[in-house]
């Protein structure tokens, strides 16, 4: 099948599956850490399914067979034949990170590369370790399949084997296939009761073989109905497919009519059904329920009349799980052909419930439908434009509060007033709408923290707090490279080796806590390890040695600016490189990153007791808040994250230091800088004028002065992004138009530092 | 130019904004042209390419403004009442370029247009398409992609 990047169902399968896939990667680590908890094991399991079933009706074959093989192992995991162990997570992890690729592969709108065959084998080393049905080769069968013969395959998936036999099933295979199964029964009836599992002896079986089949099927019949909505659809299709298949292996010929009609009921919950998906209550209630159906099916299968107290004990658990037992209890009422002896506690209850299914499931679906359209999927271009014409609004509300200002007029002042409430209301609103919870950048890090400590042999916990904290969309995504590389430095330096530790009287696992949380306008976030510290006089010395700062300058380091130190290019304390850290741009880069997002990075340690690296980031990167100041009539924004204080000095009182101009604030040097002459044509040379005002600046550790001829104020601007012929000018982060309608460039001082001061 | 399959009876014209530079009549492509400023209050960029005046505010968005001038090889000259910046808009950018004068729109059928030949390798001949003339009025016709797409490889040239 050719595909084009733009085909919605790729498209809707992308975003879909995307977030599967992210969480998923959250769950397999989780998972490591309790490999025994069945809500995560059946929430992986499905994740891979859907995966599969989408890929499966996109015929996107190498994912197909990747999530094929997984949801196979999960199957196997989550019936209690395998455990979960290191190793196995291993593979698991790579599996997850091929997926990611050809996803990337995928929305490049190529055809995703095919699965890596050592993968594959891997999983299947897996299976065919424990399996303890007789396994034939695994092979994924999308599209060919006819519904009965995808409920077989889904059922020996469970089983761990996958067969190609279908077409000639016979009663004695299913027979064997249930024997094979019957271990699995002590697992899915967990949930049954397990009274009702001593009392079902072989028919049991069935239990654990539906079980497999609510998540299973699936993966064939996405192939005839629509794509996105395959999700839950498995139940019930199972009922109808169960019928066929019950109805193949005894020549029972059976009514057609039961099993469509089944199918039509089945259509409307399909849509109820794919809209809860997203909560999907695991294991739970379907599974319960598919219990009650099978009791059925056998009681018609074996005439067994002898259910009575399981099926008392079923009916307590449908009232748990409402809509789905109906067609299944309707069944036995359509179809004639066993001598039907339903068990009377049920037979009673069938008609009822047949009768009154249609409310009820109406009913639910509107519920479900309110609760589905809550949320709207946006896309984040929209947003932009949004947030584009909020700051319009914002710049032409600050226009008319000049305006106000000037004319003095009591009515439109109010009128004024009011607006300005409006639109920082508005401004508010739509900037939360942006806000993403920093959970987006935090999932990733028990992956890599994980990965990193295993390649090391390094015991690490990794704690999470303020997940939920809200940030701007951008920013997430900005913040993340720089946190994962900072999270591998604590890691791969902070936290020391298990023996180390012992040695040293800490615990042999070392902690690092991420946390997030928002203080004021900004965003702080920390990375803390309860590893070795930092040395501040090695990193003096180290500094001096790799001969990036004279020995002076290093001896007058305070013990902060010598930590700042592993920010610089070139630095970095490992002498060996390894695959982790030691080539000393990592920090580097991760300073400029934070400092582009208008935030700042400081560190702190103790050496023994661990580090500390706090960022602070403005919540919003659309909207910032500056400092506005004129040099030479001509406006321009200070961002305010820098600024930290305001003088009015008495300029004639500056000393000459090393061929810079400085001035003593509290005792301490400043440097001084003419922001004129910088920033001025035509004033490069112009003499600094006696008396000013002195905006100190931070750059880093640092504090400089800056020298301006007037301050306006504080103002919020938005940013415009200078065209292509000015991108990239040096000192310049872009340009805002000020309430007067002028134009003023906003400063980005670091650069604007670095590319004047040698 | 969109009627490649017109014959003679029927002229392709094509329509160029006309202006003023060091007494030479330039044309550009109407279709490029967005608008007409009279206005001009350019602030200045610190550390723009020397052809860059700076940048204005076009109704809430920042227009960088050329020196057209500068760009053709001309010497500079003082803004007055005439001056205008002809913004001009690609896919992906809009641009202002400083003109001394606009002359008119004019219609110039598609055959009458001499390619100029590539003669000289002058920073005046680099956006030049072509020329045409009638009744010894001629008019330069300026190269938009050419002027554009230059931009970039003369900021590698300026560093």
């Amino acid at each position: 099948m050719s595909f084009d990047a733009d085909d919605e169902i790729l498209q809707d399968f992308l975003v879909e599956a995307g977030e599967i896939l992210e969480t998923l990667n959250a769950e397999l680590v989780d998972l490591e850490q309790t490999p025994d908890d069945a809500d995560k094991i059946n929430s992986v399991f499905r994740s891979f399914h859907t995966i599969k079933g989408g890929a499966g009706f996109l015929s996107l074959t190498p994912l197909v067979e990747l999530c094929h093989r997984a949801e196979d192992v999960f199957g196997l995991i989550r019936n209690g034949e395998l455990h979960i162990n290191a190793g196995m997570m291993d593979v698991f992890l790579t599996v997850l990170d091929s997926l990611n690729s050809m996803f990337d592969e995928l929305k490049l709108g190529q055809e995703p590369s095919a699965a890596d065959p050592e993968q594959l084998k891997a999983l299947d080393r897996i299976l065919s370790g424990e399996a303890s049905a007789g396994a034939s080769e695994p092979e994924p069968k999308a599209q060919k399949q006819e519904p009965i013969e995808s409920t077989a395959t889904a059922n020996e998936n469970a089983a761990g084997s996958d067969s190609e036999e279908e077409k000639d099933f016979t009663d004695e295979e299913f027979e064997n296939l249930l024997d094979s199964l019957d271990s699995e029964a002590s697992g899915s009836s967990k949930q049954a009761g397990s009274q009702a599992a001593k009392e079902k002896s072989d028919d049991v079986d069935l239990f654990g073989l539906d079980d497999a089949d609510d998540g299973d099927d699936l993966f064939g019949l996405d192939d005839d109905d629509s794509g996105p909505d395959d999700v839950n659809v498995s139940d019930e299709i199972t009922d109808s497919e169960f019928d066929s298949l019950l109805d193949q292996l005894h020549g029972q010929g059976g009514s057609p009519s039961s099993s469509s009609s089944d199918e039509q009921k089945t259509k409307p919950k399909k849509e109820q059904k794919t809209e809860q998906k997203p909560k999907a209550t695991v294991g739970g209630d379907s599974d319960i329920i598919s219990d009650d159906e099978f009791e059925q099916y056998l009681d018609e299968l074996h005439g067994k009349g002898q259910f009575g107290n399981v099926s008392t004990e079923d009916h307590g658990i449908d009232a748990k799980a409402e809509p789905e037992p109906k067609p299944a209890e309707v069944k036995p009422e359509n179809k004639v052909e066993p001598p039907p002896p339903p068990p009377p506690a049920n037979k009673p209850a069938a008609p009822e419930v047949a009768a009154s299914k249609p409310a009820p499931a109406k009913g639910k679906r509107d519920a479900n439908q309110v609760q589905s359209e809550t949320t709207v999927r946006v896309d984040t271009k929209r947003l932009d434009d949004i947030m584009n014409m909020v700051g319009e609004l914002v710049l032409v509300r600050n226009r008319l509060v000049t305006l106000d200002n000037n004319l003095a007029n009591e009515d439109l002042s109010k009128a004024v007033n009011s607006l300005d409430v409006v639109t920082s209301d508005l401004q508010t609103s739509v900037m939360k709408t942006r806000m993403q919870p920093v959970k987006k950048v935090f999932g990733r890090f028990p992956r890599v923290v994980r990965d990193i400590s295993r390649s090391m042999k390094k015991e690490v916990q990794l704690i999470l707090i303020g997940e939920e904290t809200d940030l701007d969309k951008n920013l997430v995504e900005a913040l993340a490279d720089p946190l994962v590389h900072l999270v591998r430095n604590s890691v791969d330096h902070g936290v020391e080796l298990p023996d180390v530790r012992e040695q040293n009287g800490k615990p042999r696992q070392g902690t690092v806590t991420l946390s997030a949380a928002q203080e004021g306008d900004h965003i702080l976030l920390t990375i803390e390890d309860d590893g070795a510290g930092m040395d501040a006089e090695f990193l003096r010395n180290k500094v001096v040695q790799k001969g990036l700062m004279d020995h002076e300058t290093a001896e007058r380091l305070d013990k902060k600016e010598c930590f700042s130190l592993i920010f610089m290019p070139g630095f970095s304390t490992k002498d060996v490189i390894s695959d982790v850290s030691g080539r000393g741009v990592g920090m580097d880069v991760v300073r400029t990153r934070i400092s582009q997002l208008n935030g700042s990075v400081e560190i702190d340690s103790e050496i023994g007791r661990g580090t500390v690296i706090s960022i602070m980031v403005p919540l919003t990167l659309a909207i910032m808040p500056t400092l506005m100041v004129n040099l030479k009539e001509q406006s321009f924004a200070l961002p305010l994250v820098s600024v930290s204080e305001i003088f009015h000095l008495d300029l004639t009182k500056t000393n000459m230091v090393d061929g810079q101009l400085v001035i003593m604030v509290r005792d301490k040097p400043l440097p001084l800088f003419y922001l004129t002459k910088w920033l001025i044509k035509g004033h490069e040379y112009d003499e600094l004028p006696s008396k000013g005002h002195v905006v100190v600046v931070h750059v880093g550790t640092k504090k400089v002065g800056f020298v301006v001829d007037e301050l306006i104020g504080q103002e919020e601007v938005v940013i415009k992004p200078l065209g292509a012929l000015l991108q990239g000018t040096q000192g310049l982060a872009g340009a805002t138009i000020t309430g007067d309608g002028q134009i003023a460039l906003i400063v980005d001082i670091p650069s604007l530092m670095s590319s004047r001061v040698t | 130019m969109d009627y490649e399959f017109g014959n003679q009876e029927i002229e392709a014209m094509t329509q160029w904004v006309t202006f003023m530079l060091e007494g030479e009549k330039y044309g550009i492509d109407v279709m490029h042209v967005k608008e007409v400023l009279r206005d001009i209050e350019i602030a200045p960029v610190p550390g723009a390419p020397p052809y860059v005046l700076g940048i204005i505010n076009l109704r809430g968005n920042v227009v960088t403004v050329v020196d057209t001038r500068s760009r053709f090889n001309l010497p500079p000259r003082e803004i007055d009442d005439n001056t205008r910046v002809i913004v001009i808009e690609t896919e992906d950018q809009s641009l202002g370029l400083l003109v001394d004068q606009i002359a008119e729109v004019a219609d110039i059928p598609k055959s009458g247009i001499e390619m100029t030949p590539n003669l000289s390798t002058d920073d005046n001949s680099k956006f030049i398409m072509g020329v045409y003339s009638a009744k010894g009025d001629l008019i330069i016709l300026v190269d938009m992609g050419k002027l554009l797409g230059e931009e970039e490889s003369m900021d590698g040239d300026l560093y």
